[in-house]
């Protein structure tokens, strides 16, 4: 019986090619669809959760609160850590990461590495990052300490063991000193928060360069982790916090004005739930964005598969009437047509095997990560995979299946067979829910695309083209390269400073003079620049002046700001502030200048307020503006003037509107994932739409017969066939409309500066799925109309 | 007696009256038989067929089928009865077009649990009985409207029923078709196996033992 049901399955699926190809190649790409937008939300939430003790890992944050506004920062300051470990016994151990970036060199080469971390001896022990050589607990113990992973040892080293040999490394604090490789480590798992490929040992500034460094309550630096005890309860231990705090530093609190308070983030959810900027971060919202996304595809196909099977009902209303008629029990025929939907979603679950192991690596190269390096290395995955092919088979097949097995043979067999009105209203209503849920996503589509392109074409208020940025470090050395870059022709001007537009600043604690004429408090984003600064990068002066050489005081008691800076002060317009004292990091003065906003940081945030200074001892980041001829000679000139100034120093560079762009990565990411989802969402609404249309014309055949023999044109039957599925599409666009309304305007918060949802959106998502609709049902509306009537009417 | 029926009345709702499509039908057929329902298009004689057939309803009156009172049993035990001791032949044959001729004729057996091997043996017979050995990997749209009228015939009987329905079982064959149909029913019949038929015609009426005229759903009214 079991054999012959399959065999009656497969002649089925033969006979009838076309429909089965797209009933399953539509399922199919629901399924891979829908499960490479799992693997990649399952790659999302598996971030961090590879360390045994993640449970039990919090990560410190900290709240700065000041007269003018409260800063949000993902580092406690650098004491915090191990003064915390000191005073309380439930935190087992703490452990300081701390981004550094550093000029490592040997015999061989020698690289600018930003991808480096200094760590607390720890580190190993709290983490499960994977040792391979060296032993975990002494690694990073003694300064001038380095563990490189696998990667950065064959960079360095080659084939020839890394254990042992010696680097020499500089960057601001560590000035030309050798360092001893004591261990290798796996390369990081891509799932990771905390990313390196060379670790250094903290106690190389505890023990080594820095030796108060462990009493540094004011530079809030390294990111910082507890262990706490198991049965600690972590909010008991954060409501102790403030007592630590003013146990601590309370006194200075007072006097600065700047109030710190401490929180604890579980580690589980520094990735996805954190709001803290860091660079590694995902976005929980884009996790329920896609896992609604994978729902919808694989709903979208399993309604397909209903609406199909269903239709097809009518062609096999006379096998189900004959059997009965020769004995089957109706639980017989249930069990056989659930078995044939079974069928073919194994079938489909083939398929989208083979779709995912075709798409994964650009599945891999559109997200930005390595969800899975391919489908075949772990077979949990294609467990699931098979799992939800199965549960689709058996639950979409369980309608049509009772459908089918509930037919009365006497009815069936005469021919004066119709599928009742129920199953109709089921089908139109499933439908609808189709073309609502791609509506929606159309709707989503266009507001994500505009708000992409709105950021792209966003002023920013800064010249970032043509801007190459070096790196280079404090010394003489750097005033010089700076010169004889001047003298080259492909190049425009060139600026030192202590940052660039979109690549990070300093936040300097500062007493300016506000409206009211006191001393405000104000830890404020700081850049410490040259002269050629503001003309270099086309900051418009709105008030005062620039800086300049003419003014001999400008290089010490000089201070620009931007608009953002004095609306915290108080003052109601830009020429109010001018002649503001104030005093930061050592030096005092007045405020000569205010510049327009422009965004020094991602559209994602507001313009803060920002301060503009003189200081040759601060600048790091050489940018040199490049004429648009020659730009490989022009680059090629530079790196040999570096190489002759500099020759200790790596050279790299990278071009600033390159850099500035990086910023919307995630969101380009996002968008074009998204995109791409759509489209297949689509595309499998469509397929579906194909086949049911194709089956409600076949099930008119005669009423079209007739009609065209009482004299109806093509155009009006046409017309009278697609004004059926014409109607479902509105009322589908009637339903999606506010809700895609609702879930875009929550996306936009996202935003600081974001597009308002305006109504052609909507109107332009409704006209191509009428559109689309209305292409699919003219395909086959026009071909039943345009058949001979005699054909359809022979019949009986 | 194989079976009777007493008062047999149904009807239908239309337009809020009810309309008879059969009235106090009075009818009973003995083991043996051979009967031949006549009477012009509309005036019941599929929807008796069906009733006997035990695969339509009824309103009022009683049908006994073998001693069991077939209107008041459950629609299951009606399921096993029929099964049982019904074959059916239809005008459109009704053969499942997705399995050949041996499969098809497999397909009761399936439905009544037989052993594999009682299977194949039951189906070597008729394919040998009906002459058909050549065709049994042949799907039915292969076969002409006589062969596939032969399969169905031995369709319906391999399950070896008492009772055989044959709903204008040559309607949509020529005559010569026809003729040999008909000539396996008489022989059948011979054999001991019960035919009832629907038909309009006299020369295939002639074949049977009685014959029983239907008119506006009574007999002889």
């Amino acid at each position: 019986m079991f054999k012959i049901h399959i065999k009656i399955a497969f002649r089925n699926l033969w006979k009838h090619r076309v429909f089965s190809f797209i009933n399953i190649s539509g399922l199919a790409i629901g399924l891979a669809a829908g499960f490479l937008m799992l693997l990649y939300v399952g790659f999302e939430l598996s971030y961090d959760h590879f360390h045994s003790k993640s449970d039990t890992i919090y990560r410190v944050v900290a709240n700065i609160k000041m007269p003018t506004g409260t800063m949000e920062t993902d580092k406690p300051a650098i004491a915090v850590p191990p003064h915390l470990q000191k005073e309380f016994s439930e935190v087992l151990d703490a452990v300081r990461v701390m981004d550094i970036s550093l000029d490592i060199r040997n015999s061989k080469i020698k690289l600018k590495e930003n991808n480096a971390i200094a760590v607390d001896s720890t580190f190993f022990k709290m983490f499960d990052f994977e040792i391979l050589q060296g032993d975990k607990n002494t690694v990073l113990k003694e300064p001038y300490s380095i563990v490189l992973s696998e990667t950065a040892a064959k960079k360095y080293f080659g084939d020839q063991p890394a254990i042992g040999q010696t680097l020499k490394i500089k960057n601001e604090d560590i000035h030309d000193l050798n360092f001893t490789v004591t261990g290798l480590m796996k390369d990081f798992p891509k799932n990771s928060h905390i990313q390196a490929d060379i670790i250094i040992s903290m106690t190389t500034y505890t023990q080594g360069v820095l030796t108060d460094f462990d009493q540094y309550w004011g530079t809030y630096d390294p990111s910082a982790y507890l262990l706490l005890n198991p049965n600690a309860d972590p909010v008991a231990l954060a409501s102790k916090f403030p007592d630590f705090l003013e146990r601590n530093i309370g006194d200075d609190m007072r006097e600065n004005k700047s109030y710190v308070s401490l929180f604890l983030e579980p580690l589980n959810e520094v990735y996805l739930y954190s709001s803290r900027g860091s660079e590694i971060s995902g976005d929980i919202n884009s996790i329920y964005i896609f896992s609604i996304l994978a729902i919808f595809i694989l709903l979208i196909a399993s309604i397909n598969f209903i609406n199909l099977t269903t239709a097809r009902s009518v062609e096999r209303a006379k096998e189900v009437g004959v059997r009965k008629v020769i004995g089957a029990e109706k639980r017989q025929l249930t069990f056989q047509f659930i078995g044939e939907s079974i069928i073919i979603s194994l079938l489909s679950f083939i398929l989208s095997i083979v779709l995912i192991a075709i798409f994964l690596p650009l599945f891999n190269t559109l997200s930005g990560k390595i969800v899975s390096p391919s489908i075949f290395s772990n077979f949990t995955h294609i467990g699931i995979l098979f799992i939800i092919a199965i549960a689709i088979g058996s639950i979409a097949g369980t309608y049509p299946a009772f459908v089918l097995s509930s037919f009365k043979p006497v009815k069936v067999l005469k021919g004066s067979f119709s599928t009742g009105t129920k199953g109709i209203l089921l089908r139109k209503g499933l439908v609808i829910m189709q073309f609502t849920i791609s509506i929606a996503l159309i709707i989503g589509t266009i507001i994500i695309y505009t708000q992409m392109d709105y950021m792209r074409d966003q002023e920013l208020g800064f010249d970032k083209e043509q801007i190459v940025v070096l790196e280079t470090n404090i010394s003489p050395a750097q005033k010089k390269l700076q010169d004889n870059l001047n003298t080259l022709s492909g190049v425009i001007s060139t600026s030192l400073g202590s940052s660039v537009p979109g690549g990070g600043n300093n936040i300097a604690y500062s007493l300016i003079k506000n409206k009211n004429g006191e001393e405000q408090v104000i830890n404020i984003a700081a850049y410490f620049t040259d002269y050629n600064f503001i003309p270099q990068f086309g900051l418009k002066v709105i008030a005062g002046r620039s800086f300049s050489r003419d003014f001999g005081t400008d290089s010490t008691e000089a201070m620009v700001l931007n608009e953002a800076a004095v609306k915290v002060l108080g003052y109601s317009s830009p020429e109010e502030a001018l002649g503001a004292k104030f005093s930061q990091w050592g030096k005092e003065g007045q405020v000569i200048g205010v510049i327009k906003d422009f965004h020094f940081k991602s559209l994602e945030e507001s313009i803060k307020p920002l301060t503009m200074t003189i200081a040759p001892d601060r600048t790091d980041v050489l940018s040199v503006k490049i004429s648009t001829h020659n730009i490989k000679e022009t680059l090629s000139s530079i790196e040999q003037k570096w190489e002759a100034i500099l020759p200790d120093d790596s050279f790299g560079f990278y071009f600033l509107d390159e850099a500035f762009d990086k910023q919307y990565r995630t969101h380009e990411r996002f968008g074009n994932l998204f995109i791409s989802f759509t489209i297949l969402a689509i595309l499998i609404s469509c397929l579906g739409l194909l086949g049911l249309v194709a089956y409600s014309t076949l099930q008119r055949k005669k009423e079209i017969g007739v009609r065209k023999v009482l004299g109806a044109s093509v155009v009006k039957i046409v017309k009278l066939l697609s004004k059926e599925f014409i109607n479902l599409v509105g009322v589908a666009f009637i339903v999606a409309s506010p809700v895609a309304w609702f879930i875009m305007n929550y996306w936009l918060e996202d935003f600081a500066y974001r597009i308002s949802i305006q109504w052609w959106m909507f109107a332009l998502a409704g006209l191509s799925a009428l559109f689309i609709a209305f292409i699919a049902v003219c395909f086959h509306a026009t071909k039943a109309s345009l058949a001979n009537p005699i054909k359809s009417l022979r019949t009986e | 007696m194989l079976l009777q029926l007493k008062n047999v009345s149904k009807w239908v709702q239309s337009g809020g009256q009810n309309v008879f499509l059969l009235k106090d039908i009075n009818f009973w057929v003995n083991e043996g038989d051979f009967i031949s329902i006549m009477g012009p298009s509309g005036s019941g004689k599929s929807t008796l067929l069906n009733i006997i057939g035990m695969l339509d309803h009824f309103n009022e009156g009683t049908y006994t089928f073998l001693e069991e009172s077939v209107h008041s049993l459950k629609e299951k035990h009606r399921a096993n009865l029929y099964k049982q001791y019904i074959g059916f032949v239809f005008q459109a044959y009704h053969l499942i077009d997705e399995l050949t001729v041996k499969e098809n004729l497999e397909m009761p057996l399936l439905y009544k649990k037989q052993g594999s091997s009682e299977r194949k043996a039951l189906v070597a017979d008729m394919l040998d009985r009906f002459n058909i050995v050549g065709k049994k990997d042949l799907f039915p749209s292969q076969l002409s409207g006589g062969q596939q009228q032969l399969v169905g015939v031995a369709r319906a009987l391999i399950a070896s029923p008492k009772l055989i329905l044959a709903d204008e079982p040559t309607g949509n064959l020529n005559s010569k078709q026809g003729d040999e149909i008909m000539g396996i029913f008489k022989e059948l019949n011979k054999e001991g196996v019960t035919i009832i038929q629907v038909t309009h015609s006299e020369k295939n009426a002639a074949y049977g033992s009685r014959v029983l005229n239907l008119l506006d759903g009574c007999i002889e009214c």
